[in-house]
């Protein structure tokens, strides 16, 4: 399921964390009914500017909690506006997160993003359905435990999910997948 | 002294003593002087809520009636009413319905919590666009500045009064804002925090708060108003003063280790921020 939040509704400039707190409230309210594998998307549309306490309040206490108080729901970003993406990039950088921006359809990270992560998140998508370790670590030539390190830290982020899988011997693994 | 600014406000305090004398009555005296700067209005303004917090009375002699009509329409006489005089007297009654008639001037307003901010930010916005021809997205570097430096106010300090004002000078070639609390200052603020007990200095104090993550709180979201400050003045070619203390940093793109200054010790935080037009 994906629920849309929509941001625009708060108004079109959203300054002090303040402002951010009661939003994030909203927020908490919302991801508390999704289900593992559920999606939440901050629909930015309508929103001009926010400054960084806002965004550090809105969208980064929000990641640093999502791990460990809602483990495999999706937090993603749409709508942003040049300037919000670059603010929102930067206050995401300053607290080591990372968040993922849906643009056209399209995938992507957001903050701080090593290029090696943005790799293999860019292949799990494109992969399409659920994969392993093992099938990542042979498709961009990484050795399987660099490859685990990657996976760990993605899921650490909340930006891919882990779940119990089986190979095709019928042996079972852990695979890897962004949303469903 | 001619002119009152963030530079010459310390030759002031270190001419009066207000802070370092028992006296009942603290004197600003400021014959002479012909022009006031918006950084020196929220300081002086913040002076008298301190020395009031004191229980000592504040008086301004001010003599220049250029200044002092400027008082009134700077909303300096509504700041520190209660708090401080002017001499010779200076009534603001019925003056106060000026307020928010000149754009290119904020008046002298109190800072007391977040709901206060954005009608002061569009404020911001607005001139820097109309008048100091900013693109939108630049203007809202600016007004994200200076949400992060009055947000520290009331997000580290209890009942105090933070002040904030905006003059734009020579037909739109530059502003200054001025921004100022009597709180407990950034080395008190931040030595709450077990990691900064260390903090000996203001000077020290004032280098710690401009890196990223260096908080009162232990909260990885917190710490950043300072570091995106300056690096906003250094994207749009400005300079931001810092002064807390017994110590100012003047900061500008080609000397961000800053100019150090040691000050006549002032309760609070002060900021200076002045930007050139495009």
């Amino acid at each position: 399921m994906e629920k849309a939040f929509r941001l625009g509704r708060y108004g079109s400039q959203l300054w002090t964390r303040e402002k951010a707190k009661e939003i994030r409230a909203d927020l908490i309210r919302v991801l508390e009914i999704l289900a593992v594998g559920d999606v939440l998307v901050i629909d930015a549309a309508g929103v001009e500017v926010f400054d960084f306490s806002f965004a550090n309040e809105l969208f980064g206490k929000t990641l640093l909690t999502l791990p460990g108080e809602y483990p495999g729901r999706f937090v993603i970003v749409e709508n942003l506006t040049e300037y919000t993406k670059e603010n929102l990039s930067k206050a995401l950088e300053s607290l080591n997160l990372t968040i993922i921006e849906r643009k056209r359809a399209k995938l992507a990270l957001l903050g701080k993003v090593h290029p090696a992560d943005q790799e293999t998140f860019t292949e799990i998508v494109e992969a399409g359905e659920a994969i392993s370790a093992g099938a990542l670590s042979k498709k961009l030539e990484v050795n399987l435990t660099a490859m685990n390190e990657r996976l760990s830290k993605l899921t650490g982020l909340g930006v891919v999910r882990r779940e119990k899988g089986s190979s095709s011997s019928g042996r079972e693994q852990y695979v890897y997948r962004v949303m469903n | 002294m001619q002119k009152l600014d963030s530079k010459t406000f310390d030759d002031l305090l270190r001419r009066s003593h207000v802070f370092d004398n028992g006296n009942a009555e603290s004197v600003f005296d400021l014959t002479g002087v012909e022009l006031i700067t918006p950084a020196a209005l929220v300081q002086l303004a913040a002076a008298a809520h301190v020395l009031a917090g004191q229980g000592k009375n504040t008086v301004i002699e001010v003599d220049d009636d250029s200044v002092r009509s400027y008082l009134v329409r700077a909303g300096f006489i509504t700041a520190i009413d209660g708090v401080a005089e002017i001499r010779p007297y200076l009534p603001s009654s019925g003056l106060l319905t000026l307020r928010g008639t000149n754009p290119l001037l904020i008046e002298v307003t109190k800072l007391t919590d977040a709901s206060t901010l954005p009608e002061l930010l569009d404020q911001i916005v607005w001139v820097l666009q109309n008048r100091l021809s900013y693109k939108k997205y630049d203007a809202f570097d600016i007004a994200t500045a200076v949400s992060e430096i009055s947000q520290n106010i009331f997000d580290h300090n209890l009942n105090i009064s933070g002040f904030l004002a905006m003059q734009v000078y020579n037909n739109g070639k530059f502003l200054e804002i001025g921004i100022a609390d009597n709180g407990d200052g950034l080395r008190n603020t931040l030595r709450r925090n077990r990691k900064y007990t260390h903090l000996s200095t203001d000077s020290d104090a004032i280098h710690h708060a401009i890196r990223l993550g260096t908080s009162e709180h232990d909260d990885a979201t917190r710490g950043t108003g300072l570091y995106h400050l300056l690096d906003l003045t250094y994207k749009h070619e400005g300079s931001v003063q810092i002064r807390s203390g017994t110590a100012k940093v003047r900061y500008r793109m080609d000397k961000k280790q800053g100019w150090v200054f040691a000050v006549p010790n002032m309760p609070g935080v002060q900021i200076a921020l002045t930007l050139p037009s495009k």
